[in-house]
């Protein structure tokens, strides 16, 4: 945590450490981890903070010339130690080989996990020169990246390896030559060297003077009334410029992609565990934190819902008071007759699916600065996935025009949809308007877990017929998903997995019905595909369950059924062209498929263990390859 | 039976470009500026995706600088055009269209200059890369040049465009519509080794095959079919987000399991380019799509390896156990 003040009553220790070949003496706050002190007080923010808890990687510094997470490191302890970050690793406005070699695959997206990337990808090669990939790859399983699918990142491992080896010309770490197009040429990412050298900031790296912190208080409970809230003790604390609750939005409460549901902070009563209930703005952290512990919050426990099916039932708890029957949006989709359609099937299938609640997990936790401007403009700077709609639903909170409300988006360290939520940008506008002063926000990984929106988890029942051929003649599709509390994007989720639920193929009648349901759980939202995995996983499932039962290879009933340039979508709309065709003979041919009835017939498959595939996972490459004085701790099984 | 035993499963899919169900807009201004170089100005900036380099790309091929010249900001709701949010699979799409727009504003200001300043038609003008040409000529100079002249007649070159796409919405009750102008499609195969003692999946390869419309940038694509792979490879066997009456229990990355470094296929992209032809670009998008057809095609890769249908996600090991347990069991 960010803590640019400490308390009077705390003596500093005194630190004397080597930090990127220059001696450095630094005041430390006793508590305060080794992170803390290069973030904080050295503004080495290249070093990023992911977890705090030793488990993402992002943090990664070496220390006395090992690699360890600085998270993890009591800054007391660094006395005397020499310290390389990543800032350190190449003369201003060079890079080294493995930053080139990330910058020439695209290595980096968002560039949140890159700078620990690229210290663990040194650590590795400068522990084993000669590391081969498998080596490679285990000495990085500590550090965790969500965008890249890591395949570019080992990619430029080896290209760096190689070219540090002498194996490869330096000319390998060279952008690729121009033809006579920009389009269709692989041009480095604009981006990547500010992010592989750590220069890139984003909400969490800026300060700016005068800036006070702020903290949320967050609901123990999932369902409860709040029958009061007792600040005083809290504003009277030393260092406290301001405590927040509902009562401090001067125009209409509520925000939501499609709904307007959610208050900035709880309004009445709270409706998931990690709700903001109150916040408090103090000089430093550590003094928000403590005047939060203060605030008295009298709940009374309301009954909970947490299985949406208990949501639908006749006398379940109400969650919000306009939807009494506590269904978010219902969205029906019909096309044909399915009776008649059934009535012509030779075969009818039925079964049923559930998909989980799954979490973003960008490495970069929400944050945020926000300030008023000389004119009165609030302005917020955040990682929002949605500066536009966000400014829209701030200036009916704080009943300011659209031009006194201004939003920057600051590099987003990862969205896939869980940062288009105002869940955090209303409370520090309002801090910045109350105190006048720049307020900064920074979420724990915890708090960004429990507070910030999922994948809607689904259960999917599925009727579908079919003719003896493969012809799919009637589908129906009825998909229940869990909206937790709030609605924030669940109406649009079921609307993309209504549209897309029976997949890429023409179905003359169909009936689809996808429903969304208010709960007591973290909220589900936005999130990378936006209902159409749901969807398809079962329509996907189905199709191969057909193929068994029908004796065809799974490409080949998909071919039966697939759109077509004229084809009729689910919603009836006519397309002018459908690739499906070309993307399932380019899939087949690339992975060698060899045709089959898809019978669990894996043991006698030909295609198998060909090229495009990697060996099975067995621990313990970095001992095999005879790293210094390590003793294989890890058996092989096979 | 031997103990771990391999599969393969195909899954496709299809999805949208831009948002769903709504008319979809973004706005650009470009600017071809001093020394050859450009300002595009968008509202939205970088989750990772690589659109500013897409953009960059786009104004550079438009107006005839290198992609290194170009500067692209700035993600402001009080200095730039709206663009709206960074999502949907909508930035290549939305934003590269009304950049591309906006560039050819801005470079047709140019050229009307330097046509009449050559005294030649305005459509034998070429520019790429750094330099302006009159085809079939030995007439040529360096942009940067080209823009002083520009500039010395009094014009600025400039340009501002909006990008539409029609969607309509859906009827409310049988849900008729035409939600996007653009769809796009991809298929994936998965190869994967099950441990039957253990009940552990992994995943040794992945081809995954995906109309984009038109390539801008293939190392791009390629990243985000790897990066959408592997969501996907968690949310079949690993991740899931579990709450004990709402309290959560996966507080951290030590409960709640990502895929890294070990768990990863390889995965062989192949890019199909089915060009949209509503679009001065031609390309659709790639990001969410990547994802849909992933856990299926695991999950259809399971039955192929040990005969169970894994139809609740995450197939993880105990599940897996589990389900071969009741296999067993099951009267044959």
């Amino acid at each position: 945590m960010p803590d640019t003040l400490t308390p009077p009553t705390i003596t500093p220790v005194q630190l004397d450490l080597t930090v990127n070949g220059r001696r450095q003496r630094v005041q430390a706050d006793p508590g305060a981890r080794l992170l803390d002190v290069l973030r904080d007080q050295m503004m080495l923010t290249g070093t990023k903070e992911g977890c705090g808890a030793g488990e993402c990687g992002t943090c990664s510094v070496f220390v006395d010339g090992k690699l360890i997470k600085s998270c993890l490191m009591p800054a007391a302890k660094a006395q005397g130690v020499a310290i390389e970050t990543v800032e350190g690793l190449a003369g201003m406005g060079d890079l080294t080989p493995v930053q080139k070699a990330f910058h020439k695959t695209g290595a980096s997206q968002c560039g949140y996990c890159i700078p620990g990337m690229v210290m663990a990808a040194t650590a590795a090669l400068r522990d084993n020169p000669a590391a081969d990939i498998e080596e490679i790859k285990e000495r990085m399983g500590g550090n965790i990246c969500r965008c890249t699918g890591y395949s570019k990142i080992f990619e430029a491992v080896e290209i760096a390896r190689d070219v540090i080896a002498g194996r490869l010309p330096d000319t390998a770490l060279d952008p690729e030559a121009v033809g006579n197009s920009f389009i269709g040429h692989n041009t480095r990412r604009m981006d990547a060297p500010s992010k592989v050298s750590g220069r890139l900031q984003y909400a969490g790296d800026m300060v700016m003077p005068g800036m006070l912190h702020l903290q949320v208080l967050r609901s123990p409970h999932a369902h409860a009334t709040i029958v009061s809230i007792d600040t005083s003790e809290a504003e009277a604390c030393p260092g406290v410029h301001c405590v927040l609750t509902c009562d401090d939005v001067p125009g209409k409460d509520g925000f939501g992609v499609f709904v307007h549901d959610q208050p900035v902070m709880a309004r009445g009563k709270v409706r998931h565990v990690g709700e903001a209930v109150a916040a408090v703005a103090a000089d430093s952290v550590r003094a928000a934190r403590e005047a939060m512990a203060l605030i008295r919050v009298e709940y009374e426990a309301l009954p909970g819902l947490f299985d949406p099916e208990d949501a639908l039932k006749p006398g379940a708890p109400v969650i919000h008071d306009y939807a009494a029957d506590n269904v978010v949006k219902h969205i029906p989709v019909r096309k044909g007759d399915p009776d008649r359609g059934f009535a012509a099937a030779d075969l009818i299938l039925e079964d049923s699916f559930s998909t989980q609640q799954v979490e973003h997990a960008y490495l970069e936790p929400e944050a945020g600065i926000a300030y008023v401007d000389p004119d009165d403009v609030v302005v917020v700077i955040s990682p929002s996935q949605n500066i536009t709609h966000h400014r829209h639903m701030l200036s009916h909170i704080i009943a300011k025009p659209i031009n006194k409300v201004r939003f920057i988006m600051s590099p987003v360290g990862g969205g896939f949809g869980g940062k288009e939520d105002m869940i955090y940008q209303g409370m520090l506008a309002l801090a910045a308007m109350k105190t006048g002063r720049p307020v900064k926000l920074v979420f724990t990984r915890e708090e960004s877990f429990a507070a910030s929106a999922k994948r809607h988890p689904s259960r999917t029942r599925y009727r579908m017929g079919l003719t003896k051929d493969g012809r799919i003649t009637a589908i129906e599709f009825e998909m229940l998903s869990d909206g937790g509390a709030y609605g924030m994007s669940s109406e649009g989720v079921m609307r993309k997995a209504a549209i897309l639920s029976c997949g890429p193929y023409e179905i003359e009648n169909l009936k689809v019905d996808t429903r969304v349901v208010y709960t007591n759980n973290t909220p589900s939202g936005a999130f990378r595909t936006f209902g159409g995995m749901q969807a398809q996983f079962a329509t996907e499932s189905m199709m191969d369950m057909a193929a068994e039962r029908l004796g065809m290879d799974p490409f080949e009933i998909r071919r039966v059924n697939m759109m077509r340039a004229g084809s009729r979508t689910h919603t009836q709309q006519t397309l002018t062209s459908a690739a499906i065709d070309r993307v399932l003979d380019a899939a087949e041919a690339a992975s060698r498929w060899e045709a089959g009835v898809p019978n669990g017939r894996g043991a006698t498959r030909g295609d198998l263990d060909g090229p495009g595939t990697r060996k099975p996972c067995t621990l313990g490459a970095r001992f095999r390859a005879g790293g210094a004085g390590m003793v294989p701790t890890v058996k092989e099984t096979s | 039976m031997k103990r771990k035993l391999r599969g393969r499963g195909v899954a496709a899919s299809w999805y949208g470009i831009a948002r769903t169900a709504t008319i979809d807009r973004a706005g650009a201004w470009a600017e071809i500026d001093d020394g050859g170089t450009a300002k595009v100005v968008t509202g939205v900036t970088e989750i990772g995706e690589g659109i500013l380099t897409v953009l960059a790309q786009v104004a550079a091929e438009e107006l005839g600088v290198r992609p290194e010249d170009v500067t692209v900001g700035d993600n402001d709701t009080a200095r730039s055009p709206e663009a709206a949010h960074a999502g949907a699979t909508r930035q290549t799409y939305m934003i590269g269209n009304s950049v591309s727009l906006a560039s050819r504003e801005a470079r047709g200001k140019l050229f009307h200059e330097i046509a009449d300043h050559w005294d030649v038609p305005v459509d034998q003008l070429r520019a790429f890369n750094g330099e302006i040409w009159v085809e079939a000529t030995n007439k040529r100079m360096s942009m940067a040049e080209a823009v002083a002249i520009c500039k010395g007649r009094g014009v600025v070159p400039v340009g501002a465009a909006s990008f539409t796409a029609h969607g309509t919405g859906l009827d409310p009750v049988d849900g008729s519509g035409s939600p996007w102008q653009a769809y796009v499609f991809g298929t994936q195969v998965a190869e994967v080794e099950v441990d039957t003692v253990t009940g552990e999946v992994q995943v040794l390869g992945i081809w995954a095959a995906h109309d984009i419309g038109r390539v801008i940038n293939p190392r791009g694509v390629e990243g985000q079919i790897e990066g959408g792979v592997v969501q996907g490879l968690g949310q079949a066997l690993m991740e899931e987000w579990q709450t004990d009456k709402g309290h959560p229990v996966t507080h951290g990355f030590a409960k709640y399991i990502l895929p890294t470094a070990l768990d990863i296929p390889e995965i062989t992209s192949v890019l199909v380019e089915d060009r949209d032809p509503n679009s001065p670009l031609g390309a659709k998008g790639i990001g969410e799509p990547a994802l849909v057809p992933t856990a299926p095609a695991i999950m259809n890769a399971i039955y192929d390896a040990i005969g169970v249908r894994m139809k609740s996600l995450p197939a993880t090991p105990e599940k897996v156990l589990a389900a071969l347990a009741a296999k067993e069991a099951a009267p044959a």
